[in-house]
């Protein structure tokens, strides 16, 4: 018999983070190494090794092209934990409401150009498709992240499309309102399956949402498929709607940039990690490269369709190939 | 004030399937991951969640509550609470945060898995909700428990256990994964929504939020109970799917996955709750017996749920009830028995005032369950407390992961129910366990339970101390009597 070890001591902290000097934080403490499906790689999920959801994630998970030996040293750099996305958004959502408030009593929408409730119908009610797909997206990453503090930054990102989805939608409404005969609320299906101007989103979209490998998801998504519509859909869109009278859309889509850049924030602290693993790169530019030529078409059919401006598509591409050289991947 | 109400727009927001073009349905939704069991889109768009809530409702509501449960914590943080509890309480907790906060953050993955793969439309948004309503659950359950970190090593078993092999936490694992980490969608929905959070959340959510009241810990009753407020939401996600299912011919389908999920939860909460409400909790904190709360929370509102639904009651009701009476009882004394495998201090619970309440609330309790425990505190008292603990392996279900166990004493019915499948010899706790292997032999066969491994050599040495070695537990974590035996004076006394 060996003597009996020494009774382990109590810590300041999970012993996972003891070792660390800092104090942690109210984030670390709650989004630090919490998937336990990476602790053994063989065999993510405790039933038969062989089941269909073990090989999904062995796959497209843990054999990821992308690498690292430790996702788990993520962090967020707005360090968002659930109490405080809910105070961020409680309060964005308050400015919303307000808009929205204010802007029908002032009968808003009376005041729009006919021709502009054509242009909203064609061009921007049909957006809920468009932000959904980046709410599955969004989940697909969630789901297949192999840290739990990645998974937190896009499971606040599928809260905040459905927020852009949310607000589409409710305009929708206003707007069959304010003009019953365009079709608002009923043409928009039909127009995202046919029209031109949305068909290279949906191509981009669709495949992005069957890229399975988790770094490529990532990559399609939140390099390539979200700047992509970030840049035409809120961006040049609320331009337009700007130069034609529609003050309340120009004003909804600028809110919703400011989730779209702590998306890209973390998107881009994500590609960073990285870039510190050899090969990673490569991948990374692979990806962008199979999906830009993809967001190119669609930004292209889409935003040159906007009436009162010049150069939509050239801005909203470059405002992608700025994040994108802000990644430094070149 | 010129706002639209919700029911004038809310539809829009789930009006979001399209047909795809550039990929095939097939490969937008694959069936492993959706799950639609051939039922075209169009009948899944028929989808109508009870619950509706919209972003910034949610993000409005969920701001608040959160206000409540961080500040009720707080505020009573000087009360110093802990410092007064009764030890079988902070087993409680601790059991509790173990098993319960990583799983509940996995949810989330789960949840994810419905918003991106459903063919449901409304079943996506909801599922938005419930993924970060899952990632609120496991957050603030480690940011309750981390205050308690250096009190006593045992704590850090909030967000350890999980990622352990101690044998509870490979049967909350075998569990969850099961149930909501590797189903389909329309799985999820059934499996982890419908027969585990309709049923079982109420029990450990709000059973054990009065539990706590009654003890005096307001800090963990307004969190679970604020909990459960969600819980109740985001359950509600699987009535549609099922009703959808039943009204396109796959009503056995749909049957088997709430069979397969209510009985394997019920088996983990005969581990966790059961011995929590009947043993842990101190005799004036509990608020019902395990039982009472079971009848309350499951028999009578799940049945009647699962019959308004038009399911049947699972085929193994009979033995269910039958097992109300027994299972936790025989789990708890292998918990207790087994005490340095768990990463809490199981109490006891046997002192002649509680055993008058266990004979109360479970009738011929003494005649069996109590000729064990007077065997151990016989033990105790002649000065051999080697006499009551573990010196050899118990016999562990195949299914559930947990010590099989049944009557023992007088009520004598401890039964292996054996299968051999592929040349493997399987062993389970009850009948409907092996039911549910022989339903998917596929999801269960290849995997090892404890005893499995222990024989396959994974546990080195194999004996006790390798076994502990191997579950993660050292001196410091591993549990001990939570009353020190004191309790053992009542019968000391009775003797002399
Ligand atoms: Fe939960
Ligand atoms: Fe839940």
């Amino acid at each position: 018999m060996t003597e009996a070890p020494e009774p382990l001591k109590p810590l300041k902290t999970w012993s996972h983070l003891a070792a660390n000097r800092r104090r942690p934080s109210e984030y670390e403490i709650v989004s630090t190494n919490l998937h336990y499906s990476t602790d053994n790689p063989d065999a993510p999920w405790e039933l038969d090794p062989n089941l269909h959801m073990q090989k999904w994630y062995r796959k497209y998970r843990n054999e990821s092209t992308l690498k690292h030996e430790d996702w788990n040293a993520f962090r967020d750099p707005h360090a968002q934990v659930y109490r405080t996305y809910n105070l961020l958004q409680d309060g964005q959502e308050q400015h919303v409401k307000s808009l929205l408030d204010q802007f029908s009593d002032r009968g808003h929408d009376q005041l729009l150009d006919a021709g502009w409730f054509d242009v909203l119908l064609k061009l921007y009610t049909p957006s809920r498709y468009a932000f959904h797909a980046l709410q599955m997206g969004s989940a697909y990453v969630a789901q297949m992240a192999p840290s739990s503090t990645i998974t937190n930054c896009a499971t606040f990102q599928t809260g905040d499309c459905l927020r852009w989805l949310s607000h589409t939608a409710y305009r929708t409404r206003e707007l069959s309102m304010a003009s019953p005969a365009t079709g608002f609320g009923e043409k928009e299906r039909q127009i995202w399956e046919n029209d031109p101007v949305w068909q290279g989103f949906r191509e981009l979209l669709e495949k992005t949402l069957v890229a399975w490998d988790w770094g490529e998801a990532f990559a399609a998504l939140n390099l390539v498929a979200k700047p992509a519509v970030e840049e035409a859909l809120l961006e040049q869109l609320g331009k337009s709607a700007r130069a034609n009278d529609d003050t309340l859309l120009g004003l909804i889509t600028q809110a919703q940039m400011q989730d779209a850049k702590r998306h890209r924030d973390w998107a881009a602290a994500l590609v960073k990690m990285a870039l510190t693993v050899d090969g990673n790169k490569a991948v990374l530019k692979g990806h962008i490269d199979k999906y830009m030529p993809l967001a190119q078409k669609a930004v292209e059919a889409y935003a040159s369709a906007l009436p009162g401006l010049d150069n939509a598509a050239e801005e909203a591409l470059a405002g992608v190939r700025t994040f994108h050289n802000a990644l430094d991947l070149a | 004030m010129t706002l639209l109400k919700r029911e004038d727009w809310y539809d829009l927001t789930r009006a979001t399937n399209w047909t795809p073009k550039y990929v095939s349905e097939d490969e937008l939704f694959p069936e492993e991951m959706s799950g639609a069991r051939g039922i075209p889109m169009e009948k899944w768009e028929t989808y109508d969640e009870p619950y509706k809530v919209t972003y910034p409702e949610y993000v409005s509501t969920q701001r608040e509550k959160d206000a409540g449960a961080y500040s009720v914590k707080a505020a009573l943080e000087r009360s110093r609470f802990l410092d007064n509890a009764d030890p079988g309480w902070i087993s409680t907790m601790q059991a509790h945060y173990g098993a319960i906060a990583l799983a509940e953050y996995a949810a989330s993955t789960a949840e994810a898995r419905m918003c991106r793969f459903s063919k449901a439309p409304g079943n996506r948004n909801m599922a938005t909700f419930g993924m970060l309503d899952e990632v609120r659950h496991g957050q603030a359950q480690l940011y309750f428990p981390h205050s308690y970190t250096r009190r006593n090593r045992q704590w850090d078993w909030a967000h350890k256990a999980l990622h352990t092999n101690e044998w509870g936490a490979i049967a909350a694992r075998h569990f969850f994964d099961d149930m909501m980490m590797t189903r389909d969608a329309i799985g999820v929905s059934i499996m982890l929504t419908f027969a585990f959070e309709t049923g079982f959340t109420n029990m450990q959510f709000l059973g054990l939020a009065a539990d706590a009241a009654e003890v005096g810990d307001h800090t963990f009753a307004s969190l679970i109970s604020s909990i459960q407020t969600d819980e109740s939401r985001h359950a509600q996600q699987g009535g549609p799917a099922l009703k959808i299912l039943i009204e396109n011919g796959k009503k056995k389908d749909a049957q088997q996955m709430v069979d397969v999920a209510f009985w394997r939860a019920w088996k983990l909460f005969s581990v966790l709750t059961g011995p929590i409400m009947d043993y842990y909790t101190p005799l004036e904190g509990r608020k019902l017996s395990f039982k009472e709360f079971m009848l309350e929370w499951i028999v009578a509102q799940f049945e009647r749920q699962i019959l308004d639904l038009g399911l049947d009651r699972p085929w193994y009701w009979d033995e269910f009830m039958r097992a109300l009476d027994e299972t936790h009882h025989g789990m708890h004394l292998g918990v207790w028995y087994w005490r340095p495998t768990v990463w809490w201090n199981p109490s006891a619970g046997v002192t002649p005032e509680e055993r008058d309440w266990l004979e109360e609330k479970y009738p011929g309790w003494n005649d069996t369950w109590g000729q064990c425990w007077d065997v151990i505190i016989d033990n105790l008292k002649n000065g051999k407390p080697e006499l009551t603990g573990p010196e050899t392996l118990p016999v562990v279900c195949n299914m559930s992961n947990i010590p099989i166990v049944g009557t023992p004493g007088n009520g004598w019915n401890v039964k292996d129910y054996q299968l051999e499948h592929e040349g493997r010899l399987y062993h389970f706790g009850s009948e409907p366990d092996r039911w549910c292997f022989q339903v998917d032999p596929e999801r269960y066969k290849g995997h090892l339970n404890f005893i499995d491994r222990f024989l396959a050599g994974h546990v080195q040495p194999p004996d006790l101390m390798g076994g502990l070695k191997y579950m993660g537990l050292a001196p410091g974590e591993m549990g001990d009597d939570a009353h020190n035996y004191e309790w053992m004076s009542k019968y000391a006394k009775a003797a002399s």
